[in-house]
């Protein structure tokens, strides 16, 4: 058992789930507490002792079951088909089978272990017997045994041609000790419908072997592994799960910010408060002021580029800026394309799912013609620039694709002098910035921060350093 | 403490609190191997309950840590009661003097002093926190670490330290070691990932919302009050609710409070006007709510195209 437990932790390894000796050591302690017999408690020790992320649960019963095979359901199951299918109760089905037995036992040395316990109905014991002999050979099982060469691969793969011999060689048998014609008749249905249950194991097995090979290739990285998954290669269902990572996100943003306020303010000791509140002891400084900082409400506000060639990034931006506009109070959020509009109070009036849709349709602004971030900012600057003051956190997420337009990139300047600071977020890798109408080298030199931001373990990074 | 699965989920459900039996499972092992368990999950689904439940079925104390951002290692641990202290030298003060009476020197008397040091750094003067309580407390307990994801990353290395050795040294009193290991409960609520070396030490339960079944089971239990009929149907309309895109799901503290307030206003039927009306109970955004009232009226549009005979009973009961 221990084998086992360790090859398919090393399966569950290979498929992206981190399992540790330690964690090992501990579902072999488990497992000796509770027993295997019950399958249950068998996959939720396991699932306890070994799996710990919850994206990690789905993998695992995915190779759970791939892995430890469902054998008393399997056998269970066919035993039913195969009485109904020969019109038999299970009182005269069982009959048959003690038959079979006797005859099994007269037969003693001329038929393998497996067919006797094919025949006699131990399919649970023929898929352990199976499941050994694939161990050994089926290691070397390569790609081309999927092909055309398939069924001929499993068939010698299994001597299933000695098995088909040995059947034959039983009905003739039984014929020969002159069983009476109606049951022997039953009998060579029965061993009929039994080899081909065989070959259904065996393709099952196969098949399995092969998918265990496919499962263990390194390169299949599991695709719902957002967080270093590009923007640009969501799915839509990628998007709309992003919603409660994006909630995180945002609230480890304001979080950050506040515990370094907090912090802060504990730094500094004011003398004469202190003096003043430790009068009462005699002069002591028994309780300690400290200066208290005046708080400071951040102001955001966030420029969004909602142009075609950033579609999905901006789809995901927006929900984040969505969020943080959900914890501050002082947050004005605007989208461009050559046109700029805020939706600020289009954020706020509706919910998420549906403020975002709304901008990206059209509702602010016209979505369809080609970005000119030089015409939006000098737009910006022309109605808006009254919401940037001293305290402004100002935030440009783009990618500086300018369509050969005039860059105007005194806007930016003056948003810089103007602002606290100054953060752009392009969801382009760094590599392209500066190639073809991406204008990032002249903007770039305005900003205090100019961060690659293609996926939400980069966000992440960009929110640490903007808080820190 | 426990023999066998099954005891598990028995003396569980003697304190009120149904669970599977993979929540049965982890427990029995975590039990058994003196292991913390890590309780994830939705909010509302009974995982601080599951640490209260246990001290309650065990019989055992209930020692909780409530973390948040900024919880340090004085406020879970210890500290020094300085205020006390002080209070102390300044009260003893002439004692003191007598002490330090003979010395010639300045020297000297700190010498005298010094031989002191036990009397200032004692029991006396420290003051548990829930970690320490835990660890010396002459019987064995369960220790509740609640939201452990809120704590900051700095904290949670300190966690690692004590749950892996349950021993801390406090540098004036040495090295202090638990007499019995707390059965330690930790849950999260994924605000951020917990890290790896906390995750490999603790068994991983993950909590989700019961199935049909089960849910209406904790429902007869606990609002016992509550219309047979009326529970039935509360439970499948909250499987249909959580499966719709909400701000915040249904958890089933909430469903439980709402089944209270239905029963309270005495209503028998979920076609009752004020059905809608009480949602608020359950859904706590203004456009949680509206969907959940559009998703009861499909609900209710279903049913009364299932069983069309049953439409005119309803009528008469809102005239009682």
């Amino acid at each position: 058992m221990l084998g086992r437990i360790l090859e398919f932790s090393q399966m569950l390894r290979q498929n992206g789930v981190r399992v540790s000796v330690s964690e090992n050591m501990d579902a072999v302690r488990a497992l000796e507490l509770l027993g295997i017999a019950d399958r249950t408690l068998f996959k939720s020790a396991l699932r306890a002792s070994l799996v710990k992320r919850s994206i990690d649960v789905e993998p695992f019963n995915r190779l759970f079951d791939l892995y430890f095979l469902g054998q008393g359901q399997s056998s269970r199951a066919s035993e039913q088909e195969l009485m109904a299918r020969l019109g038999l109760s299970p009182e005269q089905f069982e009959k048959m089978l003690e038959q079979i037995q006797e005859f099994l036992r007269r037969m003693d040395g001329e038929v393998s272990p497996l067919t006797r316990a094919l025949l006699a109905g131990e399919l649970a014991q023929v898929e352990r017997m199976m499941f050994e002999a694939a161990e050994g050979e089926l290691g070397e099982m390569t790609q081309w045994a999927r092909g055309a060469g398939f069924i001929d691969q499993m068939a010698a793969r299994f001597m299933l041609a000695s098995i088909r011999e040995e059947i034959e060689k039983f009905k003739m048998a039984l014929a020969r000790a002159g069983a009476e014609p109606r049951l022997s008749e039953k009998i060579s249905e029965y061993a009929e419908q039994r080899f081909r249950e065989l070959m259904r194991l065996a393709q099952r097995l196969l098949q399995r072997e092969l998918q265990k090979k496919e499962a263990a290739v390194p390169g299949q990285r599991r695709s719902d592994d957002l967080s270093q998954k590009s923007f640009a290669y969501y799915t839509e269902d990628d998007i709309r799960r992003m919603s409660e990572v994006v909630t995180r996100l945002a609230r480890r943003f304001k979080n950050l910010l506040s515990l370094r306020r907090r912090k802060a303010r504990r730094g500094r000791l004011a003398v004469s408060a202190t003096f003043r509140k430790n009068l009462q002891y005699g002069g002591v400084p028994f309780r300690i002021q400290l200066e208290r900082r005046r708080k400071e409400k951040p102001q955001v506000v966030v420029l969004c580029d909602i142009s075609d060639s950033v579609l999905n990034a901006s789809r995901f931006m927006l929900q984040f800026v969505y969020s943080i506009q959900d914890l501050y109070t002082k947050v004005r959020s605007f989208v461009f394309v050559s046109d700029i509009g805020e939706v600020t109070r289009l954020f706020e009036e509706h919910e998420l799912g549906q403020a975002v849709e709304m901008a990206l349709r059209g509702d602010v602004i016209d979505v369809y013609s080609h970005s000119n971030f030089g015409r939006a900012f000098e737009l910006f600057h022309r109605n808006h620039i009254s919401a940037v003051t001293g305290k402004t956190t100002f935030v440009i997420i783009g990618d500086g694709r300018n369509n050969y337009n005039r860059a105007n990139e005194w806007v930016i300047r003056e948003i810089r002098q103007k602002a606290k600071q100054l953060i752009w977020l392009n969801p382009e890798s760094r590599l392209t910035w500066g190639y073809g109408d991406s204008e990032m080298p002249r903007y770039a030199p305005y900003c205090d921060l100019v961060e690659e931001c293609r996926n939400i373990e980069q966000l992440y990074k960009v929110i640490d350093r903007i808080a820190a | 403490m426990f023999q066998s699965v099954d005891e598990v989920i028995e003396r569980l459900a003697g304190e009120n609190y149904i669970c599977n039996r993979e929540v049965g499972t982890v427990v029995y092992l975590a039990a058994a191997m003196r292991k913390p368990i890590l309780v994830e999950g939705p909010a509302g689904v009974g995982k601080t309950e599951l640490g209260k439940v246990l001290a309650a079925a065990l019989k055992l104390d209930l020692i909780r840590l409530q973390c948040y951002e900024g919880l340090d290692e004085a406020k879970a641990l210890y500290e020094w009661e300085y205020a006390k202290q002080l209070l102390y030298t300044q009260i003893l003060k002439d004692k003191i003097g007598e002490i330090v009476k003979g010395a010639q020197s300045l020297q000297a008397a700190v010498d005298l002093i010094s031989q002191q040091d036990d009397v200032f750094f004692s029991d006396r003067f420290l003051l548990a926190r829930p970690l320490l309580r835990a660890i010396l407390a002459p019987q064995p307990t369960v220790l509740l670490i609640d939201e452990v994801d809120k704590s900051d990353t700095e904290f949670e290395a300190f966690l690692l330290e004590v749950l892996s050795d349950f021993q801390v040294s406090v540098p004036e009193l040495g090295t202090l070691k638990a007499r019995h290991v707390p059965l330690v409960v930790l849950t999260s609520n994924n605000s951020r990932e917990v890290s790896d070396a906390l995750k490999r030490r603790c068994l991983h339960l993950y909590l989700d919302f019961p199935d049909p079944k089960r849910e209406l089971e904790i429902v007869r239990l606990k609002v016992p009050e509550a219309d047979a009929n009326l529970a039935a149907e509360v439970v499948q309309l909250l499987h249909r609710l959580r499966r719709l895109d909400l701000k915040k799901r249904p958890s089933i503290s909430e469903a439980l409070d709402w089944v209270k307030a239905l029963t309270l206003l005495n209503i028998k039927n979920l076609d009752d006007r004020l059905v809608a009306e009480t949602m608020s109970t359950l859904m706590k955004y203004e456009a949680d709510i509206r969907k959940a009232q559009e998703e009861l009226a499909e609900y209710l549009r279903v049913r009364k195209a299932k069983e069309p005979s049953g439409a005119g009973t309803s009528d008469k009961d809102l005239l009682h």
